[in-house]
């Protein structure tokens, strides 16, 4: 009994060890997200287990798209420049799936996605395969009529434009508009790391 | 007769110059964003004052970069998704703005001979029929230079 001085300090290390990290506030979206596998920009096949691990950020675009895409896919590096900051970068994600397979194949998207930021993964896969992606993810994207010779843009899509942010368990965990707030974002990532 | 002539024909003339007459636009906060050597398109971003007396009607773009450019809305549809539209005319009435903005109006630059670096400036006309054009260097840049 006399011992307990010296042990009580022990106990409380080890608990305070246990729960060193505050869970965050952020609730798991279980109606989006789940289990997929599509093509990465290497042509390797990836899964959401790929995901699990890591804090991601995941969004849905195309590369022909002039406006909206490009300023997510900015904002997104912004955000890592952020974290960066903090010296959490390195424990964060992003992953940019296309919902364009016919041009955004995987060796565009070893081009396209690097200049962005160089970890960024690509993923792309049958038209199939993407809609089944997009659906678990609440993604609308319409292909619009293809035009074509000078005056033409190829085609274009209509879409949703959200942000996804995922857990360690690749479990959605918030959702962002295009134009979010990029320390809120990096603020959220931080709380789940 | 041929002073008469001369008159009418001055009149007509004057009245179809006025007619014609352009108004007097001024381009600010000029922009492209930047983008990856491999991209196929960008998007261009300018604030247009109309400060004529008469309605502008903006009818195009040109620069020599790009083999077409076009006037692009992204519209906002009742379900949230966003949809691009072409424009064929932007109207500005006299004394007002028009900001061709990210996830707004913009300027679709296609068909690019080749991609500009980021810190460097491009030169690009904003069109009021065939005639008649206003220019001005756009810097290209990853996020707006303009934003406070």
């Amino acid at each position: 009994m006399r011992k307990l001085p010296y042990i009580l300090p022990f106990l409380l290390m080890l608990l305070l060890a246990g729960c060193d990290k505050p869970e965050s506030d952020l609730p798991v979206n279980t109606r989006l997200g789940g289990e997929f596998t599509l093509t990465d920009h290497n042509g390797e096949p990836f899964s959401d287990s790929d995901l699990k691990g890591q804090v991601s950020i995941l969004f849905f675009g195309y590369t022909h798209c002039p406006d909206i895409c490009p300023a997510v896919l900015a904002r997104v590096a912004q955000v890592y420049r952020t974290l960066d900051e903090a010296g959490l970068a390195g424990q964060v994600q992003p992953v940019f799936v296309t919902f364009d397979p016919q041009r955004d194949t995987a060796a565009h998207l070893r081009e396209y996605l690097p200049w962005f930021k160089a970890d960024m993964i690509g993923l792309t896969g049958s038209l199939d395969e993407i809609r089944q992606v997009a659906e678990q993810f609440g993604v609308v994207f319409i292909k619009g009529e293809e035009t074509k010779g000078d005056e033409g843009a190829g085609y274009l899509f209509t879409h949703s434009d959200y942000i996804y942010l995922l857990d360690d368990q690749a479990r959605v965990r918030k959702l962002y508009p295009a134009d979010f707030n990029i320390d809120e974002v990096a603020s959220d990532v931080e709380s789940l790391l | 007769m041929w002073k008469v002539f001369s008159r009418v024909t001055g009149v007509g003339l004057a009245m179809l110059l006025a007619g014609n007459a352009q108004a007097d636009l001024v381009l600010s906060d000029a922009w492209l964003r930047a983008v990856p050597p491999v991209s196929p398109t960008m998007a261009g971003y300018v604030t247009v004052t109309n400060n004529g007396e008469t309605p502008a009607i903006i009818t195009g773009a040109h620069t020599e970069i790009a083999g077409h450019v076009m006037l692009h809305d992204m519209a906002t549809q009742k379900d949230g998704t966003r949809k691009m539209r072409h424009l064929s005319r932007v109207e500005i009435p006299p004394g007002e703005s028009v900001s061709f903005a990210p996830a707004g109006i913009h300027l679709m630059l296609m068909h690019l001979s080749r991609v500009p670096v980021e810190g460097e400036s491009v030169s690009i006309c904003i069109e009021q029929g065939p005639e008649s054009a206003v220019c001005s260097d756009f810097q290209v840049s990853r996020t707006s230079p303009f934003d406070a």
